[in-house]
């Protein structure tokens, strides 16, 4: 016979009465101030175990039967059977020790190869055109909204710029989706862009920037890289299940301190980008050189759009979306050598 | 809305009638005869909060581990673990709270979250042109999210073997909620995009910043004023003016930490020509001034809310501070940052301890005001059936 201390509560109010139980084979006596009860062992119900808190056996009856926790316990029935083994782990520190290895290692694991791998990969499988509407909407958006204006750069040079682009794109898998837009962008200054879908944007400063057709013809070509290489619908994979899981590793802590979970996210997402950026301009380096450019243009014109805004890079270089200037030019003129 | 009916009575005690009550006394009943306390006689119950760091990180690692390896679906296992965790370490007058949830609506209410956030997200980034719909759709759902989650957490959340209950309808939640019609306006304004026109935007978010508080009060007396425990409705009485001070003075330590940090930066301008470093150390008081607003808000706010609620015979007395709550915000950032995370476990715990050692209950009256009476019963058959709409929608 084993009998057990405690607290019975019957439901009805919330005053704690103490009270014992006995067990006897599959009999179970409960004792309650002045009143008992009898109940057979397997209709008692027995919350799951959880830290070394007090357990709670529910009674047939609607009471219920509060005490210490006791090993006797488990060979009752539960009320929760499936979080037994959950408990279990949950008390061994060799299997907490385990838990922080595995969870280390699948997220870098999946943070520098899972992650881009699987990205490229259903990228690959998705079709640009999927993307087509979208590059649209954002090409009237930035028009509607007052970001672009029409181009101002004569016909020639438009001429001259979109031929050279025609023979860039002209052997590529995804030759037939390309759209070269002129605009003028004030706000924004010399800068391109690959929207989703194929629609490479560039803006009259950075064609007046350039000094040479040839840097036009670099800077496309990167945005070609972006194209190609799906970066646009990579990042949204990339970027998104890195918010989810960083969001479910981090939920505890959300609540409690307003930094920690942005932080990581940032500097997650941003290390993708710088990623991106780099592979573009391989990819460009290499298409230059087959059309018979040469990428050292593309070194002397990223030297002088650096020069425009000199002190903002190096301190910011951790949370850049694109990687260190002297970093791309080193490579561009290492790729002009070869 | 039947509120206000539940303040303390003293007026009438409680008695325990052995003839009226039932044929022979329960054990409850000979209890309370014997052990019957003085009416009118005021006591502290004693609420605290016993969780340990070290037990915890084992529950958070495990349960993360299996999260993680499961590609998410154990995270309404994990849930559950962590809420029994919290709540079962958490002790009134000697008995510790229960929490009840089952996983699987858990999982289910998880589910739709997803879906959802998935039509937000792919019409935010790919079907632009659906954005307002979806905006309108979540302005309609919303106030039935608020009344399920907290249905969900009433009734999974025991005391000493009585359910609370939570009975706001979604249409008391949608009164409740878009009562001045400022919450639709804003939603048409991002419909048919109004912004453009800056003089009207600003003009609403003025009108709006100053009717928030007020706001806040109504949806606060909603959700306690409809949760009930042992059939006796919270009772809240705070007004919006004393949400607005909350807000006003946080508002000023934000205003405070800008000016000085705006003076000061000037200052150094005039001396020196970094203003790259400047602007970048610039943000550094400016986000300490943010934590403080911040920590503020939470504080008083908190404060306010429960210094302001009865539930029966009870009542509470929170004195939580923003100087406080800040240090707390700004140690568990820096230390689960230098631990990688490791650390997040121990500051849920040392935050959870902090909230219950700044929260007292005092109970003005008899406990056995509250009855549990005929609704378990009930509830069990509620609970049995499956019900698609019981889900956790509560993240």
């Amino acid at each position: 016979m084993i009998t057990i201390e405690g607290h019975y509560y019957d439901g009805r109010w919330p005053i704690a009465v103490p009270a014992t139980m006995e067990f006897t084979g599959q009999d179970a006596l409960l004792t309650a101030n002045l009143t008992s009860g009898r109940y057979a062992v397997d209709t008692l119900k027995v919350s799951p175990r959880i830290g070394k808190t007090d357990r709670f056996i529910a009674l047939p009856s609607g009471g219920q039967f509060q005490c210490a926790d006791h090993a006797f316990l488990e060979s009752l029935p539960q009320a929760s059977p499936s979080e037994g083994p959950v408990a279990w782990l949950e008390e061994r520190w060799g299997v907490a020790l385990a838990g922080v290895a595995i969870v280390a290692c699948m997220l870098l694991a999946g943070y520098f190869f899972g992650l881009p791998a699987a990205a490229e990969r259903i990228a690959a499988r998705i079709p640009i055109e999927t993307e087509q509407t979208l590059g649209k909407q954002a090409l009237a958006w930035l028009d509607e909204q007052g970001w672009f204006t029409p181009t101002n750069l004569d016909k020639n040079t438009q001429k001259g710029i979109q031929d050279g682009f025609d023979r860039l794109r002209s052997e590529l898998p995804l030759k037939n989706h390309y759209q070269l837009e002129f605009r003028a962008a004030g706000a924004i200054g010399a800068n391109a862009f690959a929207l989703p879908g194929g629609t490479i944007v560039i803006t009259d400063d950075m064609v007046k920037a350039a000094e040479s057709p040839d840097e036009v013809q670099a800077v496309l070509a990167h945005e070609i890289g972006h194209v190609e290489l799906r970066h646009t619908l990579r990042s949204v994979l990339q970027n998104s299940v890195t918010a989810v899981v960083v969001a479910t590793v981090t939920a505890d802590a959300a609540s409690l301190s307003v930094a920690v979970a942005g932080l990581p996210v940032l500097v997650a997402q941003t290390k993708y980008s710088r990623e991106f950026e780099a592979a573009a301009d391989a990819f460009a380096f290499r298409l230059l050189k087959q059309k018979g450019h040469s990428p050292a243009a593309f070194a002397s014109l990223m030297e002088r759009l650096a020069k425009q805004h000199e002190q903002e890079e190096r301190a910011f270089a951790y949370v850049s979306s694109h990687p260190v200037t002297a970093e791309r030019v080193k490579r561009a003129r290492a790729a002009a050598k070869e | 809305m039947a509120v206000c009916s539940c303040g303390y009575d003293a007026s009438r005690p409680f008695k325990v009638d052995p003839q009226e009550a039932k044929e022979s006394p329960g054990p409850i009943e000979t209890f309370l005869l014997r052990n019957k306390e003085m009416p009118g006689q005021q006591r502290e119950l004693a609420l605290k909060f016993r969780g340990s760091a070290s037990e915890y990180f084992r529950i958070w690692i495990v349960n993360l581990c299996l999260t993680l390896l499961t590609l998410g679906i154990f995270s309404a296992w994990a849930k559950v673990r962590k809420k029994r965790y919290f709540y079962s370490h958490t002790t009134l007058d000697g008995t510790p709270f229960q929490y009840l949830g089952q996983p699987v609506p858990i999982l289910k209410g998880r589910v739709i979250a997803a879906a959802a956030f998935l039509v937000y997200y792919a019409s935010n980034h790919f079907f632009t042109s659906l954005l307002p719909y979806v905006f309108g759709a979540g302005a309609v759902l919303a106030p039935w999210v608020i009344v399920r989650s907290a249905a969900f957490n009433a009734r999974y959340s025991a005391f000493r073997n009585m359910t609370f209950h939570f009975d706001g309808g979604y249409a008391d939640a949608l009164k409740e909620i878009y009562v001045w019609g400022l919450i639709p306006f804003f939603v048409l304004g991002t419909m048919f995009n109004w912004w453009g026109k800056y003089a009207v935007a600003a003009v609403l978010v003025i009108v709006f910043s100053f009717a928030f508080p007020w706001w806040i009060k109504r949806l606060k007396n909603f959700l306690i004023g409809h949760t009930s425990y042992g059939g006796r409705n919270g009772a809240f009485s705070a007004t919006g003016g004393q949400f607005f001070k909350v807000y006003f003075i946080s508002g000023l330590i934000m205003a405070a930490f800008l000016i000085s940090t705006g003076l000061l930066a000037a200052m150094l301008l005039a001396f020196t020509k970094k203003s790259q470093l400047i602007a970048l150390l610039a943000l550094v008081p400016i986000y300490a001034g943010y934590v403080l607003a911040f920590a503020y808000v939470q504080a008083h706010s908190s404060n306010v809310v429960w210094n302001h609620t009865r539930l029966g015979p009870l009542r509470f007395q929170s004195t939580l501070l923003g100087r406080g709550m800040a240090k707390l915000y700004v140690t568990n950032a820096l230390s689960i940052i230098a631990s990688l995370g490791l650390l997040i476990p121990w500051a849920v715990m040392r935050t959870l301890k902090y909230r219950a050692d700044n929260l007292r209950v005092l109970q003005e009256g008899e406990l056995a005001e509250f009855q549990g009476s005929d609704l378990l019963a009930v509830e069990a058959i509620g609970a049995e059936t499956v019900d698609f709409f019981d889900v956790d929608l509560s993240l």
